[in-house]
């Protein structure tokens, strides 16, 4: 049994910035970011796609790193949460999280971080149950969701 | 968890995919989406050394709304208000798919082909090896109906019975060329259970394809789960057909979640076409649904509840036809 | 909604204070213990046992020990040494010894150069066994059995505790009382399931000195047993606390793999990290028992209670855990918030070869209360009385006794009644909604802090806080209350700041890290406000004396003259002199340099005499009346709680941002136990360690919450504040089941409520003629 497959070039463009890096097949995009590229801020709960903490973009599309093959990216864009992160401050939802207290524990909240500013980015002005609907592929098993609801809501209205 | 080494492949049209499948034979799986053959390969379930990856096909990925390529990300279809307006059912079942994040990746194609599942398959690798097995992964019993022939795992796409009712056929691609067969033709409900579907060696779903007479017709799906989101259906109705002013025009059933094949109830519809719709010959349509399936205790929700919904979810569904919205033509 | 105004006295206390590391987690810049890497650093895996009861005959690791990339393999004979939480139950080996005890107990550990590694070295150990009866169902175990999980258990059987207690004569207020009623619960078990996968990463120096990164919410208690089983002392251990993903309980017990980790990283000499996958995480376990309850009440014809007669009987899985404190928590926090005068107890823990069972957010008190409170419901629809007027009637009052010696001192419980059946319209719904409509009302009691430390050598404080501020005039504080996501930092700087006046930004909640921070014994019983809250007051009250005094020399005013403001000290009347907070720093620190002060916490002694009195002790206590309205489908058995009127006394509410948030995440994990999260067994084996079919609810299942804070100063606790971490989870139950009831007419004592035994009762009642608001 071998251990890995040989390593391969990978090239991709992350937050923003061309990567050229390698990798063998049967790398997750979730390890890659993790273990090999040091971008620890996408996080791995349960690594089989239920909980949503991994979750990154691709092509700006909020997904699950922890289902996608690294070589899946060849070509492509990843968005991590570093890479929506402002070199300094905070973003408008960061801002907004905070301010809400949408964060207990911390773990789930990149991941929802990635998720609600993506739909903010395609839908400015969400209503409560679209924020719902969007959220529902993250766990947050402290908040109860409320104040991360309540947050994208003030996110979207400006209103912080 | 992490993948036991493979070989990789990325080809970029249907007739390379085809070749590849071909040369490699038996030792490769087809990797569409990844959402549900990549959790099974990180709990080691039913490995190969080659995967060939579906995601660079363009043909694949193109969509029409008479023709929905099997690449077609299921988010994609969800957000297309047009799609919705055209195939109400399938947009719903599309909609009630996993979670948005696994919808961006998941694929039409991959949805249709989804392993079936079971609480004594879908485990890691330990977890399967404590108990020796089951027959469709490693070992020679099933756990859920003690025996050595059949296994019973569910079938748990939700597109399926929604793609049934309208009457979708599949187009596929295989060494001998393509052919278009009706969606229920994927499955093999004589089969031993084993196998999800009854594709032909080195084959491949190319795309869905809509008859005309579906655009617009009325349909509805609803599924059953614990949560309204992450969960697989413990069973999954999907109605489609016209009732005007309390007549019956035409009508299909089908459902998913119960058991190893999706399935049509033609054989209760068929006789209601042409009929009016009133609560007896539509209870009594509901019972015989009802009473055809035979769920097992393989998912989370209890067989005879499940089997209990069957016929709740048939009377909802041809009081909705019969309503009219949501699922107005045009 | 508060009626509890913040008294404009405090600055921060008591309005809403975002979390001090909000901006690290919204970042992805707050450090977990996964996310740390150490130079050289190796994998550990553990090989777990795939028998549910087996003796262990032989462990052959030489091949897996050749195999290159393998740096150690270690069984449990190197570190025989038991430990657990309680120094009583020490059953718990780091790797097993002699038997392996369910499937997923550790029967092996391995460091290798990669996990992948690790795995193959663990295939290629054979292992041979003797296998054993297996026992799943406690029942079962309360016998004499063939062979018992443990040589401890009482005479033979697999009982691990049996508590019997009796205050008063049950038997008699039964024979004279004129309404009883009698539920028989029955719980699954349920886990914690925080997002966090346990980690730790150990590294052994040639120093000499152990140090061990762990998402742990008690490194104290995980010192200790590093120090017991690997024969190091303390002093040369070291443990760091990083972020922590959530533990609720789960993460509290010095765990077996924290151990192997240490021992891996002792034996290669290098850093070693162990950290689990998602099904690591359920098998460890922990969680709220499985339990089977009977519940009698007695009650006079005006709904006085007279007597409480419970049996328990709990699933404690394969060791001890917390489990002797759970066996007295399911009798004893049954006494309040009502007024008991006769009361009997037995309850008996028993082990099984599942999962071990441990502690879990409102521990001990949530199943107990469930039945309690719907038989409550039961006995005041008997009786006639509105659901509230029982309660009202039997109320603890302030400052009063339990019959078994709970000290009660502030109770706003019946203020907590008042302000949610008011917001909640109860008199115009309660029995009026339409079928498939229905309101309920549940009520909760918790502890604020465990009055027991669970070790008493050395005598010492539960608390210890240390400031320590320089010329910079940044205040450092040190303490080992462990942050796990509740807000315990945040409220740990806001208090520091609030008694010394200055900006919240000049204070920084130091890392817990044993070398540094002064003992306390971590996030668990919902004793951090209360401890380290008074802790911490000391300590900064220790601080603004001398500050004060160095003011008073500046500006020649006396220090009784001084009053605090933001950044300064201002003698009465004199504002135009006033000293800056740097000013009189610098002066302070002439003569010694950087200031440092510390402040302790320990809890007056309290409690009864006789044998188990310690158990339920605290401090305080918590009071919550909750109503909540539901919604059935009564085809699908399907239902949903639109929303829950939360009315909670945690006396006065620091953080209004972080009660609130305790409270809307209790009442997720409350309705998750309640719709359908279950630890699914087929006999020993658990058939659900996944995300995916363990039900955590979604989003679109939580009710709207309205959070009414009415609690009223505490006298003990800090600025009037008890806990608000686990006593918001009991009332949800109760209050949703009332609710159904209230709805559809059935009760349900067993959980979870899943929509199948919903359309069961639905279609039971039906069958027995016996129609519910006329359905």
């Amino acid at each position: 049994m071998r251990s890995m497959s040989p390593p391969r070039p990978l090239r991709l463009t992350l937050n923003d910035r061309p990567v050229e890096t390698s990798c063998p097949n049967e790398r997750i995009l979730l390890d890659l970011l993790r273990e090999d590229l040091n971008l620890t801020g996408t996080k791995r709960g349960c690594d089989l796609g239920t909980c949503g903490c991994c979750t990154v973009w691709i092509d700006g599309r909020a997904t699950l790193s922890c289902l996608t093959l690294a070589r899946s990216t060849e070509g492509h864009s990843v968005t991590t949460i570093e890479g929506v992160s402002p070199a300094t401050g905070l973003n408008p939802v960061q801002k907004a999280f905070v301010e809400r207290g949408a964060t207990q524990c911390g773990f789930c909240t990149p991941g929802f971080i990635m998720t609600a500013t993506a739909l903010l980015r395609d839908h400015p002005h969400p209503s409560r149950s679209e924020i719902t609907e969007a959220i529902a592929g993250n766990l947050c098993r402290c908040t109860g969701y409320t104040k991360i609801i309540e947050a994208i809501e003030s996110a979207a209205s400006g209103d912080r | 968890m992490h993948l036991d080494p493979f070989e990789l492949y990325r080809p970029s049209t249907v007739e390379e995919v085809v070749r590849l499948t071909r040369d490699l034979g038996a030792a490769c799986d087809v990797l569409a989406g990844g959402t549900d053959l990549l959790p099974n390969y990180k709990m080691h379930i039913n490995l190969k050394p080659n995967l060939v990856a579906l995601e660079e096909v363009e043909e694949l990925r193109s969509y029409t709304l008479e023709r929905v390529g099997s690449m077609t990300r299921l988010a994609d279809l969800d957000r297309d208000t047009d799609f919705a307006r055209a195939y109400p059912g399938v947009a719903a079942a599309v909609h009630e798919v996993a979670t948005p994040l696994v919808r961006e990746r998941a694929t039409v194609g991959g949805n249709l082909l989804v392993e079936t599942r079971c609480f004594f398959f879908n485990q890691t690798f330990p977890w399967r090896q404590s108990l020796g097995f089951c027959l469709k992964a490693d070992g020679d019993r099933c756990h859920v109906v003690p025996q050595k022939e059949r296994c019973y795992a569910t079938f748990s796409g939700d597109l399926a019975p929604a793609l049934a009712a309208v009457d979708a056929s599949v187009e596929l691609a295989g060494p001998d060329g393509r052919r278009t067969i009706p969606v229920l033709d994927l499955y093999d409900p004589g089969g031993d259970g084993i196998r999800r579907h009854r594709l032909r060696p080195n084959e491949i779903v190319v795309a869905v394809s809509f008859p005309a007479a579906s655009r617009g017709l009325p349909a509805n799906y609803q599924k059953l789960r614990i949560r309204p989101t992450f969960d697989f259906p413990e069973l999954g109705l999907a109605a489609a057909g016209l009732v005007e002013s309390g007549t019956v025009r035409s009508l299909a059933i089908a459902a998913g979640g119960l058991e190893t094949y999706p399935r049509r109830f033609d054989e209760v519809t068929r006789p209601l076409v042409g009929e009016r719709l009133n609560e007896t010959n539509r209870n009594a349509a509901s019972e015989a649904i009802m009473r055809s399936v035979r769920p097992v205790h393989n998912t989370f929700l209890a067989p005879d509840y499940r089997r209990r919904m069957v016929g709740v979810y048939v009377r909802r569904a041809l009081d909705r036809l019969a309503n009219g919205p949501p699922g107005v033509p045009g | 909604m508060s009626t509890a105004d913040a008294s404009p006295k405090f600055r921060l206390l008591g309005g809403r204070i975002p979390y001090v590391e909000g901006p690290l987690k919204v970042t992805g810049r707050a450090e977990y213990t996964d996310d740390i890497k150490r130079p050289g650093m190796l994998y550990g895996g553990l090989l777990r046992s795939p028998w549910p009861h087996a003796r262990l005959v032989s462990i052959d690791v030489s091949s897996a020990r050749s195999l290159p990339g393998v740096y150690a393999v270690l069984t449990g004979e190197k570190y025989p040494t038991p430990f657990g939480v309680l120094p009583i139950t020490h059953d718990e080996t780091a790797i097993a010894v002699g038997k392996a005890r369910y499937i997923g107990d550790i029967i092996a550990a391995v460091a290798a150069t990669d996990e992948r590694t690790a795995e193959l070295a663990m295939a290629a150990i054979r292992v041979e066994v003797e296998p054993l009866p297996e026992y799943a169902d406690p029942q079962t175990g309360l016998a004499p059995v063939t062979e018992p999980i443990h040589a401890r258990g009482l005479a033979g059987t697999n009982i691990q505790k049996e508590v019997v207690q009796h205050f008063g004569d049950v038997d008699a207020a039964f024979a004279q009382a004129s309404h009883t009623v009698r539920v028989r619960g029955t719980f699954a078990g349920v886990t914690h399931a925080f997002t966090e996968p346990m980690a730790t990463i150990a590294e052994s120096t040639p120093d000499g000195r152990l140090t061990v990164w762990s998402a742990t919410q008690v490194p104290h208690y995980l010192h200790r047993a590093l120090s017991e089983v690997l024969g190091i002392p303390m002093h040369r251990i070291r443990v760091i606390k990083p972020e922590v993903g959530g533990g609720f309980g789960g993460k509290s017990d010095p765990l077996p793999h924290e151990i192997a980790c240490a021992a891996l990283a002792l034996e290669t000499g290098r850093p070693v990290k162990i950290r689990f996958d998602r099904e690591d995480v359920f098998l460890t376990n922990h969680g709220r028992h499985p339990t089977q309850n009977d519940v009698r009440i007695a009650a006079d014809s005006e709904g006085h209670l007279s007597a409480y007669d419970i049996q328990a009987v709990l699933d404690g899985g394969a060791w001890s855990s917390f489990g002797t404190v759970t066996t007295y928590y399911n009798g004893v926090l049954a006494m309040g918030p009502y007024r008991v005068p006769n009361f009997r107890y037995r309850g008996r823990r028993v082990y099984t070869n599942k999962p071990p069972s441990g502690a879990m957010r409102a521990h001990g008190g949530t199943n107990i209360r469930y039945s309690v409170e719907v038989a409550l419901d039961e006995l005041a629809e008997s009786i006639g009385l509105d659901p509230f007027v029982l309660r009202e009637r039997n109320a603890l009052p302030p400052n009063s006794t339990t019959v078994n010696q709970l000290r009660i001192t502030s109770t706003s419980f019946r203020q907590c009644l008042d302000a949610s059946r008011v917001r909640s319209g109860w008199a115009d719904k309660f029995r009026r909604l339409p079928f498939g409509e229905g309101i309920g009302l549940g009520c909760g009691f918790y502890i604020s802090g465990s009055n027991s430390p669970i070790h008493f050598t050395p005598k010492m404080p539960q608390c210890t806080v240390h400031l320590k501020v320089d010329m910079d005039g940044g205040i450092a504080v040190h303490s080992m209350q462990a942050d796990i996501g509740q807000g315990s930092n945040t409220l740990l700087a806001a208090i520091v700041a609030e008694v010394l006046g200055v900006d919240l930004d000049r204070v920084h909640v130091v890392r817990v890290d044993s070398d540094i921070s002064p003992v306390d014994i971590g996030s668990y019983s919902s004793r951090v406000t209360f401890m380290m809250g008074n802790a911490a007051r000391r300590a900064a009250e220790e601080l603004l004396a001398t500050l004060l005094r160095a003011a008073s020399e500046l500006c020649g005013y006396p220090v009784d003259q001084l009053a605090v403001e933001r950044e300064r000290y201002v003698p009465r009347h004199r504002p135009e002199v006033a000293v800056s907070f740097m000013d009189a720093l610098h002066k302070a620190m002439e003569k010694v340099g950087a200031l440092t002060a510390t402040g302790a916490y320990s809890s007056p002694p309290m409690g009864g005499t006789f044998k188990g009195a310690r158990a339920g002790t605290a401090p305080a206590y918590s009071f919550a009346a909750y109503v909540a309205q539901v919604r059935v489908d009564a085809e699908t058995g399907e239902y949903h709680v639109g929303t829950i009127w939360a009315a909670f006394d945690c006396g006065r509410p620091l953080n209004r941002l972080a009660v609130e948030g305790q409270i809307e995440g209790s009442i997720h994990m409350g309705l998750g136990q309640l719709m359908g999260e279950t630890m699914s067994y087929r006999s020993t084996r658990l058939m659900n360690p996944s995300l995916l079919e363990y039900k955590i609810p979604a989003p679109q299942q939580m009710p709207r919450v309205e959070c009414l804070l009415v609690g009223q100063d505490d006298p003990e606790g800090p600025f009037g504040a008890k806990e608000a971490g686990e006593g918001p989870l009991v009332a949800t139950l109760p209050a949703v089941a009332n609710a159904l009831y209230d709805a559809i007419g059935v009760r349900f004592h067993e959980l979870p409520i899943t929509p199948d035994r919903v359309v069961r009762g639905i279609e039971q009642r039906r069958k027995e003629g016996r129609p519910w608001k006329g359905a």
